[in-house]
């Protein structure tokens, strides 16, 4: 259950400061109405998943800043202070994020010195990606710095939750995102039944955490592709979107929606697997696994491919931990966090997130990493697809509370979901995704590198800009 | 890396996709316009070996200036809609407009109306409706041959 407490003054900022020393880890911040009170919410997680919230009172539009005391809650104020007018005491200079109803000097940070220019790129790219603006600044074709331009696709999703009942909310929600729809759908669905009093059952915990896996396998196989198709090596590339769209045909034929879109719920689950769609779940399984170990083991032999990899857009531990890097891209710079180790509300027994021997951080480090936590991703499916699949309810817990908090580990890494109630419905809500917690890291992976390696760096974290959005 | 290929071709085979009956081609320019990353993953696996959509001459090219149509997903964000104009300012003539997916066609809009324009009709003409969400790489394919087909009869000068 989520501790929650608000704070006077600088009571807040003394508060996080101390929950940071104790260990607990910045997940989120967000910006709240109350009746007539305006609040400021930061989330925080410890390494037993457990979650705890301080509160601010907003006091004369303004609270005291902790983004000198966690990095990561840097991208988290510039929103709350575009979206909701909140002023971050000693957040300097506090840039915009949302708004792009500002002169682009607002936005880009200054950078001086013997011939720097800067290179624009996008909102609209060459291949098929989705919208953003990249602003590099460079000395010859060496990155000094990039400033990434995002939210060209924000379409007000969490303002358009507001007042919807609870049990509706999922589509909305989960739909931020085709690529995190189960993530994003199951941290909301967990957020409302801890509002409600409700916990998940073996059986829904079992449900849910096969459409968590489903997911995964669709992602990690695509996000391989991603990383050959960034280098353009086009048989990898090729051979993995084949991957891809077989497993996506799986989702259509066990859920009817090539991207689970519908399959999960709030207070239970409607997912139902007679033996037939677990044989053929375990089959099409066993055929992904063994094509794409050949696959990789191609991959891994191509000198050309491989020599692009190593020491090319560094995260190493430090800059992850400080950054709030999440997921794969964490892993990969040696910070051992999966909340998959530690989701009592899902069926993830025994589970251990899975270490490279060479945790270097770089592109290499991310793109093995994935390869290697696809096979626990199979395992875990292997062992849930043993038997039927029924639909199931949840079941009373404890009390009802006024404020849930669902946190998930999504392809990109944790995710978490705050919702508040208004009665039944919707109050307000925040969905902080894996691709959001990653963002400042890969603008971090860029400097010093050439420009042409920019594609392979962003695609070795290959972020979702649709849940970023909102 | 030969291991990779034969994989490939034997993959080719298994699938026995048709050779082509049609000639002409079709240059494509995709913008999304605040899509939930849906259609973009379909669309990627149409140029994918499963679909193969180079096979009748399609291809995804860099920029509107090369391209006879404008694939355009998601409801249209306020923040896209100058984007997307210049683009299709940027396109040479006969230019065509192709909406991919329910949202560009104001089916079951996402979003605040504060910050979301519309269907895609609201801002530029319309030539070519692609219902689905997402609509699928198969379903997606046979538009866009339905759209070559268009211009070999001329119906698209």
């Amino acid at each position: 259950v989520t501790t929650e407490r608000t704070h006077a003054g600088t009571g807040y900022r003394s508060a996080v400061t101390e929950a940071l020393a104790d260990g607990w880890r910045f997940a989120g911040l967000h910006a709240s109405t109350v009746g007539d009170r305006r609040l400021v919410r930061a989330l925080l997680s410890d390494a037993s998943g457990a979650m705890r919230l301080e509160s601010a009172e907003v006091e004369d539009g303004t609270v005291p800043t902790i983004v000198d005391r966690t990095p990561a809650a840097g991208w988290d104020e510039r929103e709350a202070h575009d979206l909701y007018g909140v002023v971050f005491d000693g957040h300097e200079p506090l840039r915009p994020l949302v708004n792009h109803d500002v002169p682009l000097d607002h936005f880009t940070t200054p950078v001086r010195g013997a011939d720097p220019y800067q290179v624009a790129v996008g909102p609209i790219h060459a291949g098929v990606i989705e919208s953003g603006h990249f602003r590099f600044h460079v000395v010859g074709d060496r990155i000094l710095h990039v400033d990434a331009r995002l939210f060209h696709k924000h379409r007000g999703i969490e303002r358009a939750c507001e007042g919807l009942p609870l049990e509706y909310g999922v589509s909305t929600v989960a739909r931020s995102c085709a690529a995190c729809w189960v993530t994003n759908a199951v941290a909301y669905a967990h957020a409302c039944e801890e509002l409600l009093g409700q916990k998940p059952t073996p059986e829904v915990a079992r449900a849910r955490t096969i459409l968590l896996e489903l997911e995964r396998v669709w992602n990690t196989l695509n996000d391989i592709g991603a990383i050959c198709a960034g280098v353009g090596l086009a048989a990898g590339n090729n051979r993995f979107l084949a991957l891809t769209d077989l497993a996506r045909g799986l989702n259509a034929r066990l859920t009817g929606h090539r991207f689970l879109f519908g399959s999960v719920a709030v207070g239970g689950s409607d997912l139902g697997l007679d033996t037939h769609a677990t044989a053929d779940a375990r089959k099409t399984l066993t055929r992904i696994r063994r094509d794409s170990s050949r696959a990789w083991r191609e991959i891994l032999f191509n000198g050309s491919f491989m020599d692009r990899m190593p020491d090319i857009g560094v995260v190493d531990a430090k800059a992850a931990l400080s950054l709030g890097v999440v997921g794969p891209a964490a892993r990969a710079a040696g910070v051992p966090e999966d909340v998959r180790a530690v989701s009592p509300r899902l069926a993830y027994e025994g589970f251990e997130a899975a270490a490279l021997r060479r945790q270097a951080g770089d592109v290499q480090a991310r793109l093995e990493q994935r390869a290697l936590e696809l096979l626990p991703c199979l395992d875990i499916l292997d062992r849930l697809l043993t038997g039927p699949v029924r639909p199931a309810a949840t079941e009373a817990a404890g009390p009802e509370s006024p404020i849930g908090v669902g946190l998930v580990e999504s392809p990109r890494g944790a995710t978490t979901c705050v919702v508040e109630r208004d009665g039944d419905r919707i109050g307000r809500l925040r969905l902080r995704t894996g691709s959001y917690a990653n963002w400042p890291a890969v603008a971090h992976a860029a400097a010093t590198n050439l420009l042409p390696d920019f594609p392979l760096i962003n695609k070795s974290f290959e972020l979702c800009y649709a849940c970023v959005d909102r | 890396m030969l291991t990779l290929l034969r994989d490939l071709r034997k993959l080719r085979r298994t699938i026995g996709l048709p050779a082509p009956e049609r000639s002409g081609s079709l240059a494509v320019r995709h913008v999304d316009c605040g899509s939930c990353n849906g259609c973009e993953h379909e669309l990627i696996l149409v140029s994918g070996p499963t679909v193969d959509l180079a096979r009748y001459g399609l291809g995804i090219v860099a920029s509107p200036r090369h391209a006879d149509v404008l694939l355009v997903t998601g409801p249209v964000t306020t923040r896209m809609q100058t984007a997307l104009l210049t683009a299709y300012e940027a396109m040479p003539e006969p230019r065509r407009v192709a909406a991919l997916g329910d949202c560009a066609l104001g089916r079951g809009l996402l979003g605040s109306s504060t910050e979301v324009v519309g269907r895609v009709e609201d801002v530029l003409p319309v030539d070519l409706r692609i219902p689905g969400c997402p609509p699928t790489p198969e379903e997606i394919a046979a538009a866009l041959i339905g759209l070559i087909d268009r211009a070999d009869r001329g119906r698209l000068s």
